[in-house]
């Protein structure tokens, strides 16, 4: 199945690369700089046979694939691995504390609304989500930046402050490539502290975006998990409310909550062309978006397949944490 | 059968339709939320009706004019609001009323659009998907699950990229494509014979004038087009998805055994009973998206692959604010330039938003019959 979908993912990202011209498609297959002029372009085309029909060309492709080559992104001037590799770091930050929020307020703001359903709370939290839904998250992005930046001056967009990028090219070991905790490996806890101020407002923004869909319906989910009969049999037996809600009712309200949350975290990788963007953040998404202006090919489509791949493996997370949530599905 | 009494059949058909929409119109009005929403869409149609009339244009009318009185001074940056630009100016000297006013066009025509078309291709896939089932199913659902594995604004993204300017076109080319769709939704809907016949003939007429005719002409794509087209390919799974679920559940109702034991057809069971009973959720998810589907192309327009340099787009326009953020002083004196127009994208999409989801309130069976 997932592996089916892959092969989909690889054969859909094919036949748009297929839409391009022959020399623009011989960029796919570049590894270095000086391959990208015309003579050697025209050469790639030869050798690759860009101009054989397409089922040929669709092995050879995927091939390199295969091997970790996606290709030359002349706007970086790099491979497009390459890229990946220098830029993950920068929205690992984003995704890792963006990914949690999401998730617990999401869930917390839910269960909170179902419970006390029609009560300034639920309220509160369902006007927050329609909105929050409906926000352009660039919008958001720049009043946060107007406001934080331009007002207060106390979390300046970019991923570092000046002085900490030029501290990281002197004497600065970088053992996981990761700002955050290299700071705190080299026993530089200030450089780790402003990563932190430029990621606040990212993170922010990209919550309140977010968190939005899962609160509808964690709410949903748990009303309808309030209304079934076992929570009577529970409250019955004299439990106390709190462990009505939080061991009956949420447990089985989580479920549909799991899928939507993997989905979320694989497609934070979308929303964070346009969240970097506005920052300036110079993770994988705002190297996406600049790609896309400037037709960077190989770029854009190294950046889909990474997303598919990532949405392929959230799916099959959430798959496994099933079983921790719903022993029903342990035990078949 | 004469025409009077299909009318009247048709009529008899429509009472209970009537009936339930006027039962839903009763519970809209209670809600203030759904007031709210549909308040905030009528101001919008207003404000799209009276473009002509609230910003006069001058040339294209989807195109912003720029004040030149100012440019003379061989300035770009924006300027705050005057009495001459009500809302200031924006980079190179768009006036930013006039953006605002008539983005309003351009988002109805994006949002609306778009969840048709998307709407139309769900639908037929959906339906043909459950209603038949087996390998055809599998195969259309597959087909879904690949475009659902992209993130929607990086497929689109990719999409808009990879569309040509121009698209050669040739007479015959759409002939064959129309004739072809037409004979596979014939084949689904087991039509009669004399339909299916000319079908045939117009195929194999259509064949022929591909072989022969040199008829080519070429189908220019806007920018915003291919936005169009590239939105609406990553939008129709959703509704595939939701219409195909929604079928499965009505299928096997008895009342479908009930109209295929006195003998209708096909056609008529879809139509007239799984269709119907199907449609709701499919419409609630309709109205929502039409506010995503303006956040995306304003993202794509933002990211500057979406409407074209000064045409009167939200999106394009906060794209343009970006240029004047240089520092906390630039930032607060051009606030105007992305406040405004980002204020109307978001009133907009929170207008139809509160809109679809009192509608998930009214209409859902489950919430409704409680």
């Amino acid at each position: 199945m997932l592996v089916f979908v892959i092969l989909g993912v690889s054969v859909l990202v094919f036949a748009v690369s297929m839409m391009f011209d022959p020399a623009q498609r011989a960029l796919l297959y570049v590894r270095n700089v000086q391959r990208t002029t015309d003579a050697a372009i025209r050469e790639t085309i030869r050798i690759y046979g860009l101009e054989d029909p397409f089922y040929l060309q669709y092995g050879r492709w995927m091939s390199q694939v295969l091997q970790g080559n996606l290709g030359w992104s002349p706007t970086a001037s790099q491979t497009v691995a390459d890229s990946i590799r220098t830029r993950w770091p920068y929205t690992f930050e984003i995704v890792l504390f963006a990914a949690p929020l999401i998730i617990f307020i999401g869930i917390y703001l839910g269960v909170q609304s179902a419970v006390h359903r029609d009560k300034p709370i639920d309220q509160a939290s369902r006007v927050f989500s329609v909105i929050g839904w409906s926000l352009p998250s660039f919008w958001v992005g720049m009043v946060l930046i107007a406001i934080f930046y331009g007002m207060l001056n106390w979390f300046p967009p970019g991923s570092a402050s000046p002085e900490v990028q030029v501290f990281m090219k002197g004497a600065f070991v970088r053992y996981t490539g990761i700002d955050l905790f290299d700071g705190l490996l080299n026993g530089q806890p200030w450089i780790t502290l402003d990563v932190l101020r430029h990621l606040v407002l990212p993170v922010v923004t990209i919550v309140t975006i977010d968190v939005a869909l899962l609160i509808r319906v964690m709410r949903s989910s748990m009303l309808e998990s309030l209304s079934k009969p076992y929570i009577t049999t529970a409250k019955a037996k004299g439990l106390s409310n709190k462990a009505v809600i939080y061991k009956h009712a949420r447990r089985n309200a989580l479920i549909p909550v799991a899928t939507l949350s993997g989905m979320l975290v694989a497609g934070l990788l979308g929303g964070l062309i346009i969240t970097e963007t506005v920052f300036g953040f110079g993770g994988l998404g705002q190297w996406a978006a600049g790609a896309a202006v400037q037709l960077d090919m190989p770029a854009v489509l190294g950046y889909a397949i990474l997303s598919a791949v990532m949405f392929v493996v959230a799916n099959l997370i959430v798959d496994i944490l099933y079983a921790y949530i719903d022993p029903r599905i342990r035990l078949d | 059968m004469n025409l009077k009494e299909r009318w009247q059949e048709f009529k008899t058909g429509l009472r209970p339709r009537i009936a339930e929409w006027r039962f839903m119109l009763k519970r809209l009005r209670k809600s203030y939320l759904a007031m709210t929403g549909i308040a905030i869409i009528l101001f919008f149609v207003g404000v799209a009706i009276l473009a002509p009339v609230l910003a006069p244009p001058h040339g294209d009318p989807m195109m912003i004019p720029k004040d030149y009185d100012i440019e003379t001074l061989r300035t770009q940056e924006p300027t705050p609001p005057t009495i001459r630009h009500i809302f200031g100016t924006i980079d190179s000297q768009y006036d930013l009323y006039y953006a605002c006013i008539w983005g309003t066009i351009t988002a109805f025509r994006i949002g609306l659009l778009v969840v048709v078309v998307s709407l139309v291709i769900g639908l037929l896939v959906g339906i043909l998907a459950a209603f038949y089932g087996g390998l055809l199913d599998e195969a259309l659902m597959r087909f879904t699950d690949i475009i659902i594995a992209f993130p929607g604004l990086i497929l689109a993204m990719a999409l808009v990229l990879a569309f040509p300017t121009t698209v050669p076109l040739s007479v015959s080319n759409v002939l064959l494509a129309v004739s072809i769709i037409s004979m596979l939704i014939l084949l689904a809907f087991k039509p009669d014979r004399r339909l299916l016949l000319v079908n045939m003939l117009v195929l194999i007429f259509s064949v022929v004038s591909v072989l022969y005719s040199p008829i080519v002409f070429d189908l220019a794509l806007q920018r915003l087009d291919k936005v169009l087209i590239a939105i609406t390919i990553v939008g129709w799974p959703g509704y595939a998805r939701l219409i195909r679920g929604e079928v499965l559940r009505v299928k096997n109702e008895d009342y479908i055994e009930a109209s295929r034991a006195s003998g209708s057809t096909d056609s008529r069971i879809i139509m007239k009973h799984i269709l119907p009973n199907s449609i709701y959720p499919v419409l609630i998810v309709a109205t929502l998206d039409i506010g995503s589907i303006v956040l995306t192309a304003a993202a794509l327009s933002f990211i500057g692959i979406g409407a074209p340099d000064g045409y009167a787009d939200w999106g394009q326009v906060i794209s343009k604010a970006q240029l004047w953020m240089n520092g906390p002083g630039e930032i607060i004196k051009n606030f105007h330039t992305f406040f405004i127009p980002g204020l109307f994208i978001a009133l907009f999409v929170v207008g139809w938003n509160l809109l679809g989801d009192a509608l998930r309130d009214v209409l859902d069976p489950q919430l409704r019959r409680r």
